[in-house]
């Protein structure tokens, strides 16, 4: 304390004066009500998401009338009558349907091994190591890594310019569905390798040992004890892989070039380019319940995996 | 026990895939950066600093920087009273309809992103606060609270109960030992918390290209719009501080909780 003279030093003053105040505010007789008082700015934060959707709602249900600009004053299921007849709307749900599915595939093949190695490896530098590869790209962003991938295969790229010192003549790397494919994977592998490495982490060594010692070898081994055993990783890593490729914006964006629309670079178009606040609140409606939809779906086949324990306790 | 070596040949294989494929674009981006051509080139033309020296110069990019960090603080700043509250409250206490209370404090990972940015978009613009970078910060934090709210409430599991009645018992009121007993427990997942919002706000590009306009775009927005046209290695030098930042966050988050922490079974 700063005074050493004064026998009651002045940051307890200023704490017994904070407690009395929180006493006066909240006093003891409301205690049992002290956690949802904590809970409330979260909820009123997320609150903010709720108006949100109810926003949507309201204007998904008002049409644009394309004479005046102006938004209908009545409802009405125009926008989503629109929604699902328009082929356009079709073509690109398909495609961010069939890249969530490949993407969540090849995402897991992928990060199964990583989780593995990373999980089992008895080196701590090489465990240090894969997680610092794996957050690098985790904590640089999208754009950045999309950029990054423009430079290595676009037209004039570096491939591209490899390529031309061996006299072979440039080839389109980007701006095809091949190309966004290969950067959502990599933008999930992070990911599904965090989802993973706890179920990974909870079967224990033995289990692999007393499978090796009673004759199976590692394949029969991954393919009997660990895989099965790490199913609740599978499930929480693909939900989580397959709702954020469903949705993304950035990668069909940059690595697409506008000619691999998603969902998601349909819904920015309806508000920036056509203005039809409408009808992109109906596709972003149509989006959240797809989305709610296929996660609805993989819980009920599977359970809800290791985001059940992300939901604490 | 060693491996066979099929085993570790299979393993290896994949994996050394995967860090290839995950380190190339910021290997890339860091080379591309020193480049001494005017574009992009492979063999590469020299070294030189001389694109670091013209984005020294070039205000946009410096304000987009600084309107960024500006964005990633309010986040961090809101994020941490808000998400270490309900973290404490979901993990310390017996609350009514705690499942509920769960999954309503999910929907931000369960609305996908560009939902939550079109409904924050309506929002904010009906309540005339777009064009204003704070409702950007708040946006951020709303869609990576849970972030914040599990890291909370991972490391209150690790807080003994007894230790706060321990502290009551010696006299102190309940602010006094939330203050001295509860909040120094969970600091690790506090800190843990604050760094991933702080990153994540400081990369987050769709939530910022919905809400921002052209006076105030973020840095990531800046470098979306530029890279649609030619792709120049002034571009690269601005990218290197999302990579001078990412990398500053995984030494701060590796020295101070260790990143082990995120390959424990719950």
């Amino acid at each position: 304390m700063t005074r050493s003279s004064n026998p009651y030093p002045l940051r307890w003053r200023v704490l017994d004066a904070l407690d009395a105040v929180a006493a006066a505010v909240w006093p003891r007789s409301m205690a049992s009500a002290t956690p949802y008082l904590m809970l409330l700015p979260a909820v009123l934060l997320v609150g903010l998401l709720v108006l949100g959707l109810w926003q949507m709602a309201d204007s998904s249900l008002r049409t644009l009338d394309t004479t005046t600009f102006l938004f209908s004053e009545d409802y009405s299921l125009a926008n989503y009558r629109r929604a699902v007849t328009e082929p356009l709307f079709a073509v690109v749900a398909w495609r961010s349907l069939l890249a969530a599915a490949i993407v969540t595939l090849v995402t897991l093949v992928f990060a199964f091994p990583y989780a593995y190695l990373m999980v089992r490896t008895r080196s701590s530098r090489l465990r240090k190591a894969l997680l610092i590869a794996l957050f690098l790209p985790f904590f640089i962003g999208q754009v950045v890594r999309a950029y990054g991938w423009l430079i290595i295969l676009g037209n004039q790229g570096m491939v591209n310019e490899a390529l031309g010192l061996v006299g072979i003549p440039p080839m389109r790397l980007i701006y095809n569905y091949p190309a966004v494919l290969f950067g959502l994977v990599q933008y999930m592998l992070p990911f599904a390798v965090l989802m993973l490495t706890p179920a990974l982490t909870a079967i224990p060594d033995e289990l692999e040992a007393a499978a090796g010692s009673l004759g199976a070898n590692w394949v029969r081994t991954f393919l009997h004890v660990v895989l099965p055993l790490a199913r609740p990783g599978f499930i929480g890593a693909g939900v989580v892989v397959v709702t954020l490729s469903l949705t993304d914006f950035a990668v069909p964006a940059i690595l697409g070039g506008g000619s691999q629309d998603f969902i998601a670079n349909a819904i920015y178009d309806q508000f920036f380019r056509t203005s039809d606040q409408g009808l992109g609140a109906t596709l972003a409606l149509m989006l959240v319940a797809l989305g709610s939809l296929v996660v609805g779906i993989v819980f009920a086949l599977f359970g809800a995996g290791t985001l059940a324990v992300g939901a604490r306790r | 026990m060693t491996a066979p070596l099929s085993k570790r040949i299979f393993l290896w294989t994949f994996v050394a895939i995967a860090i290839v494929t995950l380190s190339a674009p910021t290997v890339v981006v860091l080379g591309a950066s020193f480049t001494a051509g005017n574009m992009i080139a492979f063999p590469p033309q020299g070294l030189s600093l001389q694109w670091y020296a013209k984005i020294s110069q070039a205000a946009d990019l410096r304000n987009a920087f600084l309107r960024t960090l500006w964005v990633a603080l309010v986040c961090t700043l809101v994020s941490i009273p808000v998400g270490t509250l309900a973290g404490l409250a979901l993990a310390k206490y017996r609350v009514r309809f705690a499942a509920a209370f769960q999954v309503y404090l999910l929907l931000p990972f369960t609305i996908p992103l560009i939902g939550s940015g079109i409904g924050l978009m309506l929002v904010f613009g009906d309540a005339g606060m777009l064009g204003q970078l704070w409702p950007v910060g708040i946006a951020c934090s709303v869609i990576n609270l849970p972030f914040m709210i599990w890291a909370v409430t991972a490391s209150a599991a690790g807080l003994d109960p007894d230790l706060e009645l321990a502290a009551a018992n010696c006299g102190a009121p309940p602010l006094q030992a939330f203050l001295f007993v509860t909040l120094p427990a969970v600091a690790p997942g506090v800190i843990t918390g604050s760094l991933l919002m702080f990153i994540l706000a400081l990369n987050e590009f769709l939530v910022s290209l919905l809400l921002t306009d052209a006076r105030i775009v973020t840095l990531p927005v800046q470098i979306y719009n530029s890279i649609r046209s030619i792709i120049t290695p002034d571009l690269a030098a601005i990218s290197v501080v999302f990579i001078a930042c990412s990398g500053l966050a995984i030494l701060l988050l590796d020295r101070l909780v260790g990143l082990e922490i995120f390959l424990k079974s719950k």
